[in-house]
């Protein structure tokens, strides 16, 4: 099958990015070891570097192998009664880039397993606590500095200052039981 | 069978090599050969990075054919350093297998 010039070029930019990723170091030449370790900054050095920039024959082959890998994945996905786009889509996914270190391997199993027992009732409940928690301190509060201060009657007079302080240390009250709350959630959770 | 890719992982260059080894063959064929002989979840990322390492580590000849989307196709075959590599690949299976086999028949026999 022949891709459209436009799908072309898609997987010759996307081998062109990926496979150097897949290239040991020592394969490169300095100028790719510099684009490749610049990482986000790569588009600005690459600018720069494009008068100079010599791709060794590894590289090349590189690329050229992961063009014709994908298009011989993708037409094998398209022989399945998948949409053009829809296997470039896919090979892309496959055929990304992804490290094999122990550590991020480790860390990909860690990040599996903090999801698989993620529970929003948790987090709702924290919230809840949170949200009880403030109501209740600043209510308590504010009637607390309200009524110290002499009520209705001094409100307008000064008191409204000791009402406002009840009201801020109430809602400082509310956050340090929803702390606490909060504690006890994730103690309970281990 | 499921849950094969992280036991794959340290055999995978012995079986692309031992597929190798069966006549000329490039990158793809190789993945398709795997998924008909039931490695399924083999990634097509890990066939296409195993290939870049025989080379690399010069246990295979390559030879370049015409192709329909312009750059040559690789074609491999094992050279004898990858032959070496492939006895000693499946040296190291035969001496697992046998130790696993021990180890397993050691444990029915203590349930008898």
């Amino acid at each position: 099958m022949k891709f459209s010039d436009e799908m072309k070029g898609k997987i010759r930019q996307f081998a062109k990015e990926q496979s150097q990723y897949y290239l040991e170091e020592a394969e490169m030449t300095y100028l790719e070891k510099l684009k490749y370790k610049t990482g986000q900054m790569r588009g600005q050095v690459a600018a720069k570097l494009s008068k100079l920039k010599k791709e060794s024959n590894m590289s090349i082959e590189a690329q050229n192998d992961m063009m014709l890998y994908m298009s011989d994945y993708m037409n094998d996905l398209i022989e399945q009664g998948i949409s053009e786009q829809e296997a470039f889509e896919r090979a892309k996914e496959e055929l990304k880039f992804r490290s094999e270190t122990t550590d991020s391997a480790n860390l990909q199993k860690r990040f599996a397993e903090y999801y698989e027992n993620l529970d929003t009732a948790h987090y709702e409940a924290i919230g809840l606590f949170y949200a009880g928690f403030m109501f209740f301190g600043v209510s308590i509060g504010a009637l607390t500095g309200f009524l110290g201060s002499g009520g209705k009657d001094m409100f307008y007079s000064g008191g409204w200052i000791d009402t406002l302080i009840g009201v801020v240390v109430g809602g400082i009250i509310g956050i340090g039981l929803g702390l606490i709350s909060n504690a006890f959630i994730l103690l309970k959770k281990k | 069978m499921q849950n094969m890719r992280e036991m794959l992982k340290g055999v995978l260059e012995g079986i692309v090599m031992e597929i190798i080894s069966h006549g000329e063959i490039y990158g793809y064929e190789i993945t398709k050969k795997l998924r008909s002989l039931g490695f399924e979840e083999v990634a097509e990322a890990s066939v296409y990075a195993l290939l870049l390492r025989l080379e690399k580590n010069k246990l295979v000849h390559i030879t370049k054919k015409p192709s329909e989307l312009g750059p040559p196709r690789k074609f491999y075959t094992l050279n004898e350093r990858g032959h070496e590599e492939l006895v000693a690949f499946w040296a190291r299976w035969d001496f697992l297998r046998e130790r696993l086999q021990i180890l397993r028949l050691e444990e029915k026999e203590n349930e008898i």
